[in-house]
């Protein structure tokens, strides 16, 4: 117990909702939820969820020194308060109607000395025995057991010392202890010991503990020590007592009493309160002076009886209840788990949940699990209101995979849809890979071969090869002034342009299908650059004069228009220098360059080419339309450097699907984690080095092993089919071989003709193999095969109709679908009893019955591969 | 967003360690109680506990699952000393719905003197390998040699790290680029001065694991410890459970010459550091493409990171231990996080900014 006027806190041993703090006086609080209507205006808060309202004040005993609890659940409220002159009042707060505990309230027990009351304690079993701790006087005794059933004073008791307590009742009034123990000496605390209530534990002055026997009070057992202070039994465990002195709490088994089983590191302050946990085991909790830390002491699995040869685990842990202010006291809650109020000196409370060590483990499909204490909590992130931006890459894939990202091999742009269509890069990404294929398909048709290598191979080598170029200077269209714009061609060039989607195919160098569907998208200031580009200003105002137009439009857009038609190639024109001044505050990125390439000397066009907002197939386009052959491979190499670090896959235009292309993939991977982007992109290239490329491979099966994971069965198996039309090396064998019992020799005529993708254990994924014919017997030795268990017909017999259950759904199940009714024929067995039939007889059996159909097998086939049990969570 | 939901545990005591299997449909829970359950999500999509059974004479500190491909196979840990490894076998039960499944313990490996503080499968490709770690400060790598037979295990390897192991983690890349490599942590808080965090790789030529990197930055006890799934990246990211949340880089450095025998060396870089939790930071955990991170700590909050494209980690949530919202709000919410009745608890915290402000971010 703390002294002086620093407040102490004491739960009620049976409300969980009240308690006690007291310092010159005893208050009375009742916890509960903050704004609930029990808790009225005047409720103190104590955390963010609870509050204490004040039920009662008493300030009878202004002279306090240690407070003790009456154990019993009535009458409530019922305290014994020990005084400073060593005497020993038992008070009630509020609760004065109640008649026992009238009785009891005002009852004053007094020692034949005068002096401090140490400590009080309550016999856990008979509560009418209370025992006061005293200091030490020469002639009394210091541990005094007072029983509160006595009513009458002793004779023996002067009248006049009555009077002089200011009591008229004697009745009240007690002087004869029941018993009395441990003369001479001064006790500091003690406590009653659960395992007998005739026993108590005293710590003395002279620096010993003791254990009576009340039955037999001369036998003592002591052991010398100077931890003396605060001793308390570990409620869980209750051989278990802890002791304090200083800085130092010791901790003591009552079954080896001769030493301490363990003691504490040292706090370098002296400790003023020392508490077991009620609710949790071996936990003990310190606090020192003028501290802000509650030290805790977890000896869950400190072994007891503890050996000397190991050890002792014991994990401190320091909390801070209420941030920097000191703890003046606490007290565990009795019952919520982990649960202690600490009060401050200046009486503010704090209300305060100690957490245990949390774990926590995320599943494969991205929800989270944790335990806190001894319950559960599972975490799912609710993918139907995470913005797209937001949410995460795994949810992203997960996504994508379902909606069948990567697999539309017809119109490849089309994937970048299927993605979501959000992202810039991946539109890039696909529209690449579309036109890659694109020319690739024209010249197959053309049997031009030396080209399709080079196509998939990007810009960067295309452009290294590039041969032949011819500068032309053309007219800007609609005017007939000759201009000076050199603009380079050659056959590689213009490839450049077909896969940077400016001109179509073939000789026709046409851009106009390109700008009219810019237009029909709204892109307007794309278009429009690109028209200039083309040297067709009239045709750019025409576009921009549309877009100002249209629904969406920005009439911003006429005023550019405006401001385009003035062109003049005029070295030193008003229009030239505001141009190329102003055009550096205009937000769209692509009618700033075009005012750049306007205003620019003819090959030096950084204006537009290291402009990092515009598309890099618009760059790389105008590039190869205005850079000359030493100019062009230096831009390109240096836009792939950057592309390449980046990760940016607009970069697959310029490095195809070379090494390059796997480096700049490799830093989209290590950025993003997307390897399903990688890896479909890397299978849409000819088949080639790329897909040998180990980095390309570790992509491929960890995306396999992300759709297994994700129980997408379907989807990897429709991509494993989607990879071995490009990569033929990553077909699997024939998983099964079933042998004929006679001949030894497979009955199956094309095992190998149908493979089945999969992995290499049998556990996993439906083995089975077609029985396509209709013949019983073996094809090498003409011996029949065995017979189905149910309907006992040989094997390869087709299957009639299925048997015996009559349930209407299943007749309809097995019949609509052809493709299942062929799958009913197939013979499958149990791997372990060796059991088989027809699938679609065991299935059937198997709905109904766990154990098999043979007799007296007892072997429960269709529960022994947990993960067979599993269903695929995209099958739709 | 999140949405946390309570599931009745049912556990006797402290909950110590929470594991998924491969495809999440499985979860396996330890407690001090001394026991492991073994929940399987039902097609409602709640759990049900369908095997709960004594596996050790101590509390158990770690369970975790084998790849399915091994079959239905548990390992577990725990302060008596041993770990054992539990296999599910489908018998006496007469469920249809194969209500209480059975566990049968294969073996007990009984090489530590000390309580075993954490047991892992090694990854799938390198085969049915377990790895133990013990407060004595040795890992121990065991082999099942044969697949088919679970109760004989050989000791592959035994590392001496002189450190109190408290945790290890396998380093997941099936890569050949990359040997095997384990990491272990300590969490001694003697010592203070050395570094807590080793990295030991595997060597082919010498067929031993040797020390490849001591983080020695990292000088608080750890507590756990989490390689990213490394998902085809080129570098492996580490994340670490000590008085903070600690995030390293590991880029391998090319080796100058092919033969050269050494261990990989590597430019350890911190991608980031939280204190939020303002203490001891208990858990962290990956989410299968590693672009979130779920650590927990002494305040009793879980909190999830995220990466945005710039390598730049922000908190995007935090949750309370119980469930509870964490800002404050009372409500009904308060009350339910102590009743935990399935599924009646139902909140949604957002992105939450209390986290933010004490963020560090440290620049790469």
């Amino acid at each position: 117990m703390s002294s002086g006027y620093k407040p102490d806190i004491l739960w009620s041993p049976h409300h969980a909702d009240r308690y006690v703090i007291c310092d010159t006086e005893l208050s009375l609080y009742r916890i509960g939820p903050s704004g609930s209507s029990e808790t009225k205006a005047g409720a103190l808060q104590l955390s963010e969820e609870t509050a204490a309202t004040l039920l009662a004040i008493n300030s009878d005993t202004p002279f306090m020194k240690c407070v003790a609890w009456y154990p019993k659940h009535e009458p409530e409220c019922l305290l014994a308060v020990g005084h400073t002159n060593g005497r020993v009042v038992l008070t009630s707060l509020g609760q004065s109607h109640n008649s026992k505990s009238k009785d009891l309230a005002g009852k004053e027990f007094v020692p034949k000395h005068a002096r401090q009351c140490n400590t009080l304690a309550w016999n856990p079993v008979d509560s009418n025995w209370l025992a006061a701790g005293l200091d030490k006087h020469r002639a009394d005794f210091s541990v005094l057991i007072w029983d509160i059933s006595s009513k009458f004073s002793p004779e023996a008791v002067p009248a006049e010392k009555v009077r002089l307590s200011g009591d008229a009742d004697s009745g009240l009034l007690v002087t004869k202890p029941l018993y009395e123990l441990g003369q001479n000496d001064a006790c500091l605390s003690l406590c009653w010991l659960p395992r007998d209530h005739q026993k108590l534990l005293l710590a003395g002055m002279h620096r010993n503990l003791a254990i009576f026997d009340l039955r037999n009070t001369s036998q003592k057992t002591f052991v010398n020590t100077k931890a003396i202070q605060g001793v308390t039994v570990d409620p869980h465990f209750q051989d278990r007592v802890a002791s304090y002195f200083e800085g130092q709490v010791a901790i003591w088994d009552l079954r080896k009493f001769e030493k301490p089983v363990f003691t504490l590191n040292e706090q370098p302050k002296p400790l003023t309160k020392v508490a077991w946990c009620p609710t949790r085991m071996g936990l003990l909790a310190t606090l020192t002076r003028d501290s802000n830390i509650i030290r805790l002491y977890d000896m869950q699995h400190t072994p007891m009886p503890f050996g000397d040869e190991v050890e002792p685990t014991i994990m401190e842990r320091g909390v801070q209840p209420c941030s920097e202010s000191i703890i003046s006291s606490f007290a565990w809650h009795p019952s919520a788990q982990n649960r202690m109020v600490v009060v401050s000196p200046s009486r503010v409370m704090n209300d305060f949940t100690l957490f245990e060590r949390i774990s926590l483990a995320w599943s494969s499909t991205t929800s989270l699990m944790w335990a806190c204490g001894r319950h559960l909590y599972e975490c799912a992130e609710d993918s139907g209101q995470a913005a797209e931006a937001e949410k995460d890459i795994a949810t992203k894939m997960r996504e994508r995979a379902q909606s069948r990202y990567g697999h539309d091999t017809v119109q490849v742009w089309r994937n970048h849809v299927l993605a979501g269509g959000d992202d810039p890069q991946l539109r890039s990404l696909w529209y690449t890979l579309h036109f890659m294929k694109q020319y690739t398909e024209n010249v197959e048709q053309k049997q031009q071969s030396n080209k399709q290598s080079l196509i998939y191979s990007g810009i960067k080598n295309i452009v290294k090869s590039s041969s032949g170029t011819t500068e032309t200077r053309r007219c800007w269209s609609g005017s007939d002034r000759q201009t000076d714009v050199p603009r380079f061609h050659s056959e590689e060039r213009s490839l450049a342009l077909q896969l940077c989607g400016w001109i179509s195919q073939g000789p026709d160098t046409d851009v106009e299908p390109f700008l009219k569907s810019l237009e029909q998208e709204g892109e307007w200031e794309r278009a429009a650059a690109v028209a200039l580009f083309n040297l067709d200003i009239r045709r750019a105002i025409q576009i921009l004069n549309k877009g100002a137009s249209s629904e969406k439009g920005d009439l911003n857009l006429n005023v550019v228009a405006m401001a385009l038609s003035g062109y003049t190639d005029e070295k030193n024109s008003l229009w030239r220098e505001m141009c190329s001044s102003l055009r550096l505050q205009l937000k769209k990125p692509y009618l700033c360059i075009m005012f750049a390439f306007l205003t620019s000397e003819p090959g030096a066009y950084d204006g537009v080419l290291y402009e990092s907002r515009v598309a890099v197939r618009d760059r790389v386009a105008f590039a190869c339309m205005f850079l000359n052959d030493a100019q062009l491979p230096r831009y390109i190499d240096k836009l792939t450097n950057e592309m390449k670090e980046a990760g940016n896959l607009e970069g697959i235009l310029l490095t195809g699907l070379t090494k390059d292309g796997v480096d700049l993939m490799e830093s989209y991977v290590d950025r993003t984690g997307d390897v399903q982007t990688a890896s479909f992109c890397m299978l849409k290239g000819s088949p080639g080095e790329v897909l040998k490329d180990p980095r390309v491979q570790c992509w491929i099966e960890n995306y396999r092993n992300l759709l297994d994971a994700w129980r997408f069965w379907h989807k990897r198996a429709e991509f494993d089919i989607h990879r071995s039309k490009l990569d033929p090396s990553s077909k699997p064998l024939a998983q099964v071989f079933v042998s004929c019992n006679f001949c030894g020799k497979s009955i199956s005529y094309s095992c190998s003709a149908m493979p089945h993708q999969g992995r290499g254990f049998s556990q996993y994924g439906v083995s089975g193999s077609p029985t396509k014919s209709k013949v019983t017997s073996c094809p090498g030795c003409r011996k029949p095969l065995p017979r189905c268990a149910l309907c006992l017909m040989n094997m390869g017999t087709p299957v009639s109709s299925c048997p015996g259950t009559g349930k209407a759904d299943e007749k309809a199940d097995l019949t609509r679908d052809k493709k299942l009714a062929q799958f009913n024929n197939w013979f499958t067995w149990c791997h372990n009893c060796r059991h088989g039939g027809h699938a679609g007889h065991m299935l059937s059996w198997f709905r109904d019955h766990s154990e098999c159909p043979v007799s007296a097998c007892t072997c429960k086939c269709m529960q022994l591969d947990t993960t067979g049990n599993l269903v695929p969570s995209d099958s739709v | 967003m999140f949405v946390a939901k309570s599931i009745a545990a049912d556990h006797k005591d402290l909950i110590h360690d929470v594991s998924y299997d491969f495809h999440g449909r499985r979860m396996a829970t330890c407690s001090s109680d001394q026991s492991v359950k073994v929940w399987d999500k039902g097609d409602d999509g709640e759990w049900h506990c369908t095997a709960s059974w004594k596996t050790h004479s101590g509390s158990v500190w770690r369970v975790t699952w084998a790849h399915p491909e091994f079959g239905q196979v548990l390992a577990s840990c725990s302060f008596d000393r041993t770990a054992a490894v539990w296999e599910e076998i489908v018998g006496e039960s007469n469920d249809k719905q194969r209500g209480q499944s059975h566990w049968i313990k294969r073996t007990t490996l009984v090489d530590s003197r000390t309580s075993v503080t954490d047991v892992k499968f090694a990854p799938k490709h390198m085969g049915l390998m377990l790895t133990t770690c013990s407060a004595d400060g040795v890992v121990r790598i065991y082999e099942a040699p044969d697949v088919m037979n679970l109760s004989q295990w050989s000791l592959q390897h035994e590392i001496s790290c002189k450190l109190a192991c408290s945790c290890i983690s396998w380093n997941p890349s099936s890569s050949r680029a990359h040997p095997p490599m384990i990491a272990v942590g300590g969490d001694d808080s003697n010592g203070a001065y050395s570094g807590k965090v080793q990295i030991h790789e595997y060597n082919e030529n010498t067929r031993k694991y040797a020390k490849a990197e001591t983080l020695m930055t990292v000088t608080d006890p750890v507590h756990d410890i989490a390689f990213a799934p490394n998902l085809g990246r080129s570098f492996h990211v580490l994340a670490i459970a000590t008085k903070d949340v600690r995030i390293f880089k590991l880029l391998p450095l090319r080796r100058e010459s092919a033969n050269s025998s050494g261990p990989t060396k590597f430019e350890v870089q911190v991608m980031a550091q939280f204190d939020s939790h303002n203490s001891q930071v208990w858990r962290v955990s990956w989410n299968i493409t590693s672009t979130l991170l779920a650590s927990s700590g002494d305040d009793g909050c879980v909190r999830l990171w995220k990466a945005n494209y710039m390598d730049n980690w922000k908190c995007t949530g935090i949750l309370r231990g119980d469930g509870s919202p964490v800002n404050g709000s009372s409500g009904p919410s308060a009350a339910l996080s102590a009743v935990g009745v399935p599924g009646a608890a139902q909140m949604i915290v957002g992105a939450a900014t209390a986290g933010r402000k004490k963020a560090q971010l440290m620049p790469g």
